[in-house]
This record gives structure tokens, C-alpha cells and sequence, in this order.
């Protein structure tokens, strides 16, 4: 991989290339792209040459395998570990990689540091619950690697814009994994960037439901199941299947319907719709300011306002889900973009971790999109509107709602 | 009257006498007294797998509340008496929920109380970190080792306390004051890094890289050269990122002289980027 990437940058393989590099862009104040090119990256120089990325995969449940099945799949991607909790899940996940390869190289581990501690791994993907995604995606980049995550990206408002320093102060790709942005939406999308809705005023999107606080009450621990460290950073809680399961359902039998790993409907379904209603009216690679609550006749629903005006409703009382208000004339048209490389968002992942581009759901722009769904959960449980500061990171003003913007994380998960 | 309308009366009576509010409030009561009222009987023996709607009415509180000072504060006292009362844990995870809203300095004494236990500092912490205000700042604090002023100086050396947390409940103490970016702590934390314990001496160095004032800063720069080997990779992760804060706050050259530090040889190639990317980010702002 050294050698790829050596070739991508154009330069040679040798430190002095990298030390020119450095040296010249330094002298020149020009300022580095986001992404530093891979050959002036950490390995020391040491890694032997590879024509395939290496992966490993972190949380390997339901989407998980899903992800691992794509990466596993593609003939640039060499999969060399797995990591789950339950001892059952990473084992499965090995013994697919194994099969793959038709040898027994991967290895399965419990804890995710012992991935991060591997210097032979490029990049992982992550798909644990949602309250572990920060800190994985933190400690990858920390760690010198790549990371695709699953959406909802977040949990809190804090962890966005923190995901994004450290990927940014590390030179690494870090894409989100809402597949459905590109692939869903066409229909609203087009529409929107070739001029045909007009000046673009508002879109809504019906989605749900709220987490709820789960107080399911406790069974005994099943054997090979690491409890404490499915946790992590969550509450200490009593273990229920329900409370675990990785069920796509949101109906308070799986770990989606709770407020300690997942911001329910909002941010499970979230992700997506908002991610395509951001990409639709074009305030994908910015922030709300402020969130509206409204309760009429009973009828409680918010909206997000962009600097510019435009709106995001979250489910409008006669408004269908992704419906668009513009005016009559002919607006501006632009081009849609489009993934790099072949294989959807996974492909797009691949194909900028080769090229040090940013994915088309670069993690700031994941951030961007998980801030919609955030400020309406704070909207909706305080049940009042909000102004928001994007770059303090704060609602002005407001110490109540400050409370909101974060969770202390149960020790020794900080971030 | 029965034994159970007793109880009611005599809990009805020590809220109001906590929060000089009269709980059959009929007028002017946030919400519904009596409803409310109840719930607060309920969660007394509250425990995972009871019906959580039944505490709605709390939640509902909370919200009506908003505004109201003196309903706010009678509120805070019935979940405060939760806490320190003979309650399951649950209930007092619940209260905790709920104070993360509604806290105020009236709570810190009692959640600090919990902060060495095992089961509940976590929860007292989810108040804690997040309530604004010095009181909440100043209880974490005090769990970390006392740094004693010049004047007490003994043999050249300032006197210290031991902290009164170890393992991870001290880590994550430290962690939550680095989100509060209380710089008050700095000293505190200075002593940590030479922890014996890494994980305790890797949250310090984290808390000072998010703290990221100059006083940070130096103690990050004075500790990184003598930082064991297992430590680098913290104390080189805490400098970037204190690096980038004091960028942020207008301090850089400070912040160059951290991006300096880590510009060496010795640094794994991946700090030495991301140092030379903060030194062109110190270069670009002037």
C-alpha cells in the first residue's frame, strides 16, 4: 500500500521525497490540502509494498456485515480483522473473511484498541451503536487510519465538529455511511440542482420516532457477550436483548428506539432523509441557526432555518416526506455529483482513500447533516424554538439547552 | 386514613418543607400537582422493568416549568431528594436525568457525594459536566490532587494532596472537566500526567489539550520530552489538539511553540505532519 500510495502522490517511495515534500510546501506557505498525500504519512517507511488497501472491521452486526460483505468483495481491499463484542458476531465475521481468502490469516478481536494498535491496517470500517461512533472514529485517525462509519455518524452535537478536527489534524479520509443520500433521492435531488423548482424556499421531512429512555429490566448476561464494553460510554444499565439488539426496528426492541446509543427514528432515518433533504436544496456542507418549534392545535413539529433563509421542516402537518417548495421560475442549475471510483459510497470511500480526496460524505459534511437531526431532538425536548451557534457551539444565551449539546461519557470513554 | 394516604401526607409534607411549595397547589401549579405528585411517589421504588410512563409527568414538569424560577427550584428539590434518599438505583439514574436539566448549585453537594460511587458517579457526572457555573467545576476539582499555593512551599517543593478517586472513576472526572475546558484545573491535571496509573495520566494530558490555554500548553511542552513511551502517543495527540485551540483563541505563538515540539525527528511521521500542517495553519494567520 506504501508503494500505491507513493505512486498517487507522485513521488518517490524514499523519506527524502517525503522530506522534500514537506519542505517545499512549507517554504512555499502553500497551504496542504485537507488530505495529506499518503506518502508523507506515518508507517516509517517500513510497510511492504501492496496493491490493496487493508481493513479491518469494527461492530459487526447487522449493517456491519452488510459493510464487511461490500469491502470484503472488492478486489483492492485486503480484509485482515474483525472486532465485535459478542463473541458469536466476530466470529462469524472472521470465518466469512477466511472463507473469502481460503486461509485462517484473520484475526477476531474483542476490543477495538486492538485494531487501532495494528500499524499493517489502512482503514476500518465502523458500524457499532451509534454512542460509540465518535470515539472509534476519533481513535482511528488518532491511530493513523482511515475509517468509513455507518450513519447516524453521531449522537451528540458536540461529536461532529471534534470527528472533524481530528480527521482533519491527521490527514485522514473519513467518510459517513448514508449510501441512501445519493442512491434514494434522485427524484427530489435533480429536480432541485437543475433549476426546475425554482429559488428553493423550504423541504420537509416526515421522520421518526423520538428516542425514548429504556428501562428494560435486567437478564443475566448471555456467555461471550461483553456487556460492559457494548456500553462503553453509555449508562450503566442492566442487560436486555432489546436494549442490544441491532434490529433495524425502532419500536423499543433494539438499541435504535434509546436515548443512551441512538437518537431514535430522528437520527436511524434521520441521517438519510435529512442527508437527502440538505443535498437537495444545497446546505449540505453548512449549518442551521436556528430550530422552530411549533405547536399548532396540538400538532407539534419544527423547522430549521439556514442563513440563507431556506428551511428544513421536520414533519410538517400536510407535507409529504422530501416535499420541496420553491417558486415558479427557472432557478439555478449545477451539476449533481457524483461518487468517485465504482461501487457506490463504498467505492467512493476506496477511491478516496487512494486519492486523499474528500468522500462524497466527508465527515464534516455527515456532521452538517447530523446537526439537523440533533437540534430537533433539543428542540423537542425542551419543546421551544432555538437559535444556534455553529461555531461556538452553542445555543446563545440559553444555559438550559447548553446542557444539551453533550453527555459526560461513563469513564474510561472521554473524548 | 390508611398507612399508604399517610405516606403521601408525609411525603407531600417534607417536599414542601424542601421547597416551600405547597404540593396540592391547586392554582398557579406547574403542570399537574397531583399527577406530578404522584409520579414522585412512584419513582421512590422505581426499578428497571416498571412502566416509565408513569414518571411522564416529570418530564412534563420540566418542560411547563421553563420560566419559573421558584417551580423550578421545588422541582430540583424533589429530584435532589431522590438522590440522597433511600432509593433504588434506577430511581436515582432517573433524578440524575432529569437534574442534567434542571440542576443547579443547590444539587452539587449531593452529587458530588457521589462521585466516589462506583455505581453512581457516572450519573453524578451527567449533571455535573454539563451544568453551568463554578460550583459544579469546583466539586470535580476537588477530587484531584490539591496543588498548595507558593507560600506553603516545604523544602522547594509545593505541598500536594493525593486525589481522593482512583481508576476510572478519577479518569473520568478528568475527563469531564476537560469538557468544561476548566482551566482551573491545570495544576490539578499537571500532577496527574506523572500518574502511575497511564490511563489516568492519558486523561490528563487530554484534558489539558482540550483546556488549551498557554498555562496548558507549558505543562503539556514541559511534560511531552520526559513523557514514557507508552504515554507519547497521548501527550502528542493533547498538544495538536491544544495547538489548535490556541490557534482558535489568538494565541499562536504558543501554538507554534507546540507545533515545534513535535516537529521532531523522534515523533512518528504522522505527528510530525500534522505538526508541520498546524505550523503552516500558525503561518496562514498572521
Amino acid at each position: 500500500m506504501a508503494q500505491q500510495k507513493d505512486a498517487i502522490a507522485g513521488e518517490g517511495s524514499t523519506a527524502a521525497s517525503r522530506r522534500s515534500f514537506l519542505k517545499t510546501a512549507a517554504a512555499g506557505a502553500v497551504a496542504l490540502p485537507y488530505f495529506v498525500p499518503a506518502a508523507a504519512l506515518g508507517k516509517d517507511g517500513n510497510t511492504a509494498p501492496s496493491e490493496r488497501i487493508v481493513m479491518a472491521g469494527i461492530g459487526i452486526g447487522n449493517m456491519g456485515r452488510n459493510d464487511q460483505g461490500a469491502f470484503l468483495g472488492r478486489g483492492d481491499v485486503q480484509y485482515v480483522a474483525v472486532c465485535d463484542v459478542k463473541q458469536g458476531a466476530r466470529e462469524n465475521a472472521m470465518n466469512k473473511v477466511n472463507q473469502k481468502y481460503g486461509n485462517t490469516d484473520c484475526e477476531a478481536f474483542n476490543d477495538f484498541r486492538e485494531i487501532m494498535a495494528r500499524d499493517d491496517i489502512d482503514a476500518i470500517h465502523c458500524a457499532t451503536p451509534d454512542h460509540w461512533h465518535a470515539i472509534v472514529v476519533m481513535e482511528a485517525c488518532r491511530n493513523g487510519k482511515d475509517v468509513y462509519c455507518q450513519k447516524p455518524e453521531t449522537r451528540t452535537l458536540r461529536e461532529g465538529p471534534l470527528m472533524v478536527k481530528t480527521a482533519r489534524r491527521y490527514g485522514r479520509v473519513v467518510s459517513g455511511g448514508s449510501q441512501r443520500v445519493m442512491g434514494d433521492y434522485k427524484r427530489t435531488v435533480g429536480p432541485c440542482w437543475n433549476g426546475d423548482k425554482g429559488i428553493i424556499k423550504s423541504i420537509n421531512v416526515n421522520v421518526g420516532p423520538l428516542p425514548k429512555e429504556c428501562n428494560l429490566e435486567g437478564q443475566d448476561v448471555p456467555a461471550g457477550f461483553d456487556w460492559d464494553l457494548w456500553l462503553g460510554p453509555a449508562p450503566w444499565a442492566p442487560y436486555h436483548p432489546f436494549r442490544c439488539s441491532g434490529s433495524y426496528s425502532i419500536n423499543g426492541k433494539s438499541w435504535r428506539s434509546f436515548s443512551d446509543y441512538s437518537g431514535g427514528g430522528m437520527t436511524d432515518w434521520g441521517a438519510h432523509h435529512f442527508g437527502g433533504a440538505t443535498f437537495a436544496i444545497d446546505v449540505m456542507d453548512t449549518d442551521p441557526e436556528e430550530v422552530i418549534f411549533h405547536n399548532e392545535d396540538g400538532k407539534k413539529f419544527a423547522s430549521v432555518r439556514y442563513p440563507d433563509g431556506k428551511l428544513i421542516h421536520h414533519n410538517h402537518p400536510g407535507k409529504g416526506n422530501l416535499a420541496v417548495e420553491g417558486t415558479d421560475e427557472k432557478g439555478p442549475s449545477k451539476p449533481v455529483p457524483v461518487y468517485a471510483g465504482t461501487g457506490g459510497i463504498y467505492g467512493d470511500f476506496i477511491d478516496c482513500v487512494k486519492t486523499r480526496k474528500k468522500p462524497f460524505r466527508d465527515i464534516e459534511r455527515a456532521s452538517h447533516t447530523m446537526t439537523v437531526c440533533h437540534l430537533f431532538l433539543v428542540a423537542y425536548e425542551l419543546e421551544r424554538s432555538l437559535k444556534w451557534d455553529p461555531v461556538k457551539l452553542e445555543f446563545p444565551g440559553d444555559e438550559e439547552a447548553n446542557r444539551l449539546v453533550d453527555r459526560a461519557r461513563r469513564a474510561p470513554w472521554v473524548i | 386514613m390508611t398507612s399508604k394516604a399517610i405516606g403521601i401526607l408525609t411525603l407531600a409534607a417534607g417536599l414542601a418543607a424542601l421547597g416551600g411549595v405547597n404540593v396540592f397547589a391547586e392554582e398557579g401549579g406547574a403542570g399537574d400537582p397531583p399527577a406530578l405528585d404522584k409520579a414522585f411517589e412512584t419513582l421512590q421504588t422505581y426499578d428497571w422493568g416498571a412502566d416509565r410512563s408513569l414518571l411522564n409527568p416529570i418530564d412534563e414538569a420540566i418542560i411547563a416549568t421553563h420560566g419559573d424560577a421558584a417551580a423550578r427550584q421545588a422541582l430540583e428539590a424533589k429530584l435532589l431528594a431522590v438522590v440522597t434518599g433511600e432509593t433504588t438505583r434506577a430511581a436515582k439514574d432517573f433524578a440524575c436525568r432529569k437534574l442534567r436539566t434542571v440542576g443547579t448549585a443547590d444539587s452539587v453537594p449531593a452529587l458530588a457525594a457521589l462521585l466516589p460511587d462506583e455505581e453512581l458517579s457516572h450519573m453524578a457526572r451527567f449533571v455535573l459536566e454539563r451544568m453551568p457555573g463554578e460550583e459544579a467545576a469546583a466539586a470535580m476539582r476537588k477530587t484531584l490532587p490539591q496543588v498548595g499555593r507558593r507560600f506553603l512551599w516545604v523544602f522547594g517543593k509545593r505541598r500536594v494532596t493525593q486525589s481522593t478517586l482512583d481508576g476510572d472513576l478519577e479518569i473520568g472526572v478528568i475527563g469531564s472537566l476537560g469538557a468544561r475546558r476548566d482551566a482551573k484545573s491545570i495544576a490539578s491535571l499537571t500532577v496527574l500526567l506523572a500518574d502511575e496509573d497511564a490511563g489516568v495520566a492519558c486523561a490528563a494530558a487530554g484534558s489539558l489539550g482540550l483546556i488549551g490555554t498557554p498555562a496548558a500548553a507549558k505543562a503539556l511542552g514541559d511534560f511531552a520530552p520526559t513523557a514514557i513511551e507508552s504515554l507519547k502517543p497521548a501527550v502528542a495527540d493533547a498538544c495538536l489538539v491544544c495547538a489548535e485551540n490556541l490557534l482558535a483563541d489568538g494565541h499562536a505563538s504558543d501554538a507554534r511553540a507546540l507545533y515545534e515540539l513535535l516537529k521532531t525527528e523522534d515523533q512518528p511521521k504522522h505527528i510530525q505532519v500534522a505538526a508541520t500542517k498546524g505550523l503552516l495553519a500558525v503561518a496562514a494567520r498572521k
